[in-house]
C-alpha cells in the first residue's frame, strides 16, 4: 500500500492579510517533508469560490511550487475542473503538460465536475450537462496530450486544427484519474479505465462495493487514454500522536472543521432537482456521515479514519488494504487547527512507525536508514 | 398547614387554548397540495440582518419562496405563501421563515400559535397551464411578489426537496415596555411524496413592498431553480430546537 496527502488549501475566518499566504506556504512545507518522508503522491484540488473550505482555485501553480521543493513524490491534479464553463479543455491540457515538463514526468491528472451550485452557478454551468461535459474531456485531453495536431467537434467543445503544446514528458501521456463520490462514477471510471481517486470519506465498508466494482468492470474497460489506469485511491483523514488520546482531540477537530465548512457550501442536490446529482457527492456525504456519529455537532471519528497512535493507525488503514485499495490519501489539516508543527511531527511519526507496516519500499528503505528514528523529535507548541 | 388547590394540567379551563384550540391539534394531514418552489441567490447583509445569532449562512447566500394551495385541510382549504432564509443549523441545512401570508384568518392563527410562522392575511394565487406556472401573493390590496415559471418540464418527484423549517415562537410581554417574554427556535420536519414535478425558468418579481412585509428585503441576485410540485405532505408537530 501507498500514501499521500491532500490539500484543499482550506482558509478560516477571521481572515486577516496574510490568511492565504500561510495556508499556502504551510502547505508547501507538508509537501516538502513528505516527498522526504517517502510519500508517494500529493493531490491539490481545483475549486472555486468555496470561501473558507477551498481556496485552491489555481492547482497547477501550487503543484508547479511543489514540484520546484521536491524530487520523487507525484504531483497530483486532485482534480482539475475539465468541463468547458471553467476551463476550456485544450487549457487543461497545456497546463497539465507544462506541470509534467517541469517535474520531470510525476504528473497525474485528476478529473472532475464539482457538485456545488457555488461553483456551477458561479461559472453558469448547467448541472444537468456535467456529466456528458466531463465525458467528453476526458476522451479529447488524452488525445491532445499524444497527438501532433488536434481537431475536435463535439457537443460541449469544439476547435479547428491545432498543435496542443506542450507534450508531457511522460509517454504515452500521465495517468488519468477521476474523483468518485457515488457508485455510478467508479463504474464509469474502469469503463473508461482511469484511475479511481475515492472521495467520499467514507469507511472501508462503505466503500467496498466501490472497489469490487471498479475492479470487476475495469478488465473489460474500453480505455478513452492509452493505456489502463487500474488504480484506487481512498481519501481519509490523518492525524498521528504518540497515544490514543492525543491524537483523538486533534483528529475530532480536523474532522469536525473539514466537514463543518463543508455544511456551508450549497450542494446542487439541495437546491437544484437534477438527476445528473442523484447522489450527495463528497460534501454532503461527509455531513450525513457526521449527523449519524454526533447528533450534537460533528467531527466524528469513524472506522477507518487514521487518526490515533500509530498501533491504531496501522490497524484503521488494514481495514483499507484488505479491501484492495492501492494507496490512501490524507487530509492532514484544514484551516490551520492543527498547529503546522504538529502537523509535520505527525507526517514524521507517520512516516516512521506506519509506513513501514504497510508499505514493503518504505519499509526496505528504511532497513537501508537505520537513522531514521529521530524523525519524530519536535517540540509541540 | 393550609389546603392546597388539586387542578391538574388536564382539568385547565376549557379558555385554554391548549385545551379548546380553534383548530385540530397536529399533526395536519396535507393532500393534494400544489407548490411552486422558488430558490434565489441574495445578497449576504440583508440575510445576516434577519438571521439569528445560533445560525450561519451558506455560500452563496440565498432565499427560498414557496407558494402552495392546500386544498384539503383540517380547517378547510386554504394557501399559504412563504419566504424563507436559507441557511444552517450547525451541519444542518435549513429553512428559517421571514415572512408568510394566507388567504384564512384560522390558518393565519393557528400557523402564529402552533408552528411560530410569522403569518399576516394577505392574498394568494396559484395557476398551473402546462408549462406555464404562476403565483402571486398579496397583502391590503398590494402585490407583494410573483412567480413565474416557463418551460416547466417533468422531472422525478424525489429530486425536490423541501428543508426543515425552523421558525421563532413569539409569546406577547407581560412586561411594560418589553416586547416578548420568550423567544423559543422550533422545527418542522414534515413528510412529504412528491406525485409529480416539474422544473422549469423562474423568475420573480417584488411589485410594491409594503414596510410591513418587504418581500424584497432578499433582492434577487441570481435564480438557482423553479419547480412546480403536486405532492401529500403534512403539519406535524413543531419539535423545540433551541432558544433563542
Amino acid at each position: 500500500m501507498k500514501f499521500g496527502i491532500f490539500h484543499e488549501l482550506s482558509v478560516g475566518k477571521p481572515w486577516h492579510p496574510r490568511s492565504e499566504y500561510e495556508v499556502y506556504h504551510n502547505a508547501l512545507e507538508q509537501v516538502e517533508l513528505a516527498d522526504r518522508l517517502g510519500f508517494d503522491q500529493t493531490w491539490a484540488v481545483e475549486h472555486h469560490f468555496l470561501e473558507e473550505y477551498s481556496h485552491c482555485s489555481s492547482p497547477e501553480v501550487f503543484l508547479a511550487a511543489a514540484a520546484a521543493r521536491t524530487q520523487r513524490i507525484r504531483l497530483c491534479h486532485g482534480v482539475a475542473m475539465v468541463l468547458p464553463p471553467f476551463n476550456h479543455p485544450a487549457r487543461c491540457a497545456e497546463r497539465a503538460a507544462a506541470l509534467d515538463i517541469i517535474s520531470n514526468g510525476r504528473l497525474e491528472f485528476g478529473t472532475g465536475r464539482s457538485a456545488t451550485w457555488t461553483e456551477l452557478g458561479g461559472f453558469r454551468c448547467d448541472p444537468d450537462l456535467t456529466k456528458e461535459m466531463w465525458d467528453e474531456a476526458v476522451r479529447a485531453i488524452p488525445k491532445m496530450w499524444t497527438q501532433d495536431r488536434f481537431s475536435w467537434d463535439g457537443k460541449y467543445f469544439s476547435m479547428p486544427e491545432r498543435p496542443i503544446l506542450p507534450k508531457p514528458v511522460q509517454k504515452p501521456h500521465p495517468p488519468l484519474w477521476v474523483a468518485v463520490s457515488s457508485p455510478e462514477t467508479a463504474i464509469q471510471a474502469a469503463e473508461r479505465g482511469i484511475g479511481c481517486l475515492g472521495v467520499s470519506i467514507g469507511t472501508p465498508r462503505e466503500y467496498q462495493k466501490r472497489v469490487e466494482d471498479y475492479r470487476r468492470v475495469i478488465k473489460n474497460c474500453d480505455p478513452v487514454g492509452e493505456f489502463v489506469n487500474d488504480q484506487v485511491n481512498g481519501v481519509t483523514f490523518l492525524y498521528v500522536d504518540e497515544t490514543d488520546e492525543e491524537a483523538q482531540l486533534w483528529g475530532t477537530k480536523l474532522a469536525y472543521t473539514f466537514a463543518y465548512l463543508a455544511a456551508h457550501l450549497v450542494g446542487i442536490g439541495s437546491v437544484y432537482p437534477t438527476p445528473a446529482y442523484k447522489t450527495p457527492g463528497l460534501l454532503f456525504a461527509l455531513r450525513s456521515g457526521t449527523q449519524e456519529k454526533a447528533p450534537g455537532g460533528g467531527g466524528a471519528l469513524r472506522e477507518g479514519m487514521a487518526v490515533g497512535s500509530p498501533e491504531t493507525v496501522i490497524k484503521q488503514l488494514k481495514l483499507w488494504e484488505e479491501l484492495g485499495v492501492d494507496r490512501m490519501v490524507f487530509i492532514i489539516n484544514t484551516a490551520e487547527v492543527i498547529p503546522q508543527e504538529r502537523v509535520l511531527r505527525s507526517l514524521r511519526l507517520f512516516a516512521e512507525h506506519v509506513m513501514p507496516a504497510l508499505d514493503l519500499d518504505a519499509r526496505e528503505a528504511q532497513r537501508a536508514a537505520p537513522s531514521a528514528g529521530s524523525l519524530a523529535e519536535t517540540t509541540m507548541p | 398547614m393550609p389546603d392546597q388547590g388539586r387542578l391538574t394540567e388536564q382539568r385547565i379551563p376549557h379558555t385554554s387554548p391548549a385545551i379548546a384550540p380553534l383548530y385540530p391539534p397536529p399533526p395536519w394531514k396535507l393532500p393534494g397540495v400544489r407548490v411552486v418552489k422558488l430558490m434565489y441567490e441574495t445578497d449576504v447583509e440583508p440575510l445576516l440582518a434577519w438571521l439569528p445569532p445560533k445560525l450561519t449562512r451558506s455560500s452563496p447566500p440565498y432565499a427560498v419562496i414557496t407558494i402552495a394551495e392546500l386544498p384539503e385541510t383540517p380547517i378547510g382549504p386554504f394557501s399559504l405563501a412563504a419566504q424563507y432564509l436559507g441557511c444552517r443549523a450547525g451541519f444542518f441545512i435549513r429553512a428559517l421563515t421571514l415572512q408568510a401570508v394566507t388567504d384564512s384568518s384560522m390558518a393565519m392563527t393557528a400557523l402564529r400559535e402552533v408552528w411560530g410562522y410569522p403569518c399576516r392575511l394577505g392574498t394568494v394565487g396559484l395557476a398551473s397551464h402546462g408549462p406555464l406556472k404562476t403565483a402571486t401573493v398579496g397583502e391590503g390590496g398590494a402585490p407583494l411578489a410573483a412567480l413565474e415559471i416557463t418551460g416547466a418540464e417533468p422531472i422525478e418527484g424525489d429530486l425536490v426537496r423541501f428543508d426543515p423549517v425552523l421558525n421563532l415562537r413569539v409569546f406577547p410581554s407581560l412586561e411594560e415596555g418589553k416586547r416578548h417574554d420568550l423567544v423559543q427556535m422550533v422545527q418542522i420536519d414534515p413528510d412529504y411524496a412528491v406525485q409529480t414535478a416539474r422544473r422549469g425558468k423562474g423568475t420573480v418579481e417584488f411589485p410594491a413592498s409594503g414596510a410591513e412585509s418587504p418581500w424584497a428585503v432578499l433582492p434577487v441576485r441570481n435564480i438557482i431553480s423553479a419547480t412546480y410540485c403536486e405532492m401529500d405532505t403534512e403539519l406535524p408537530l413543531a419539535r423545540f430546537v433551541m432558544p433563542y
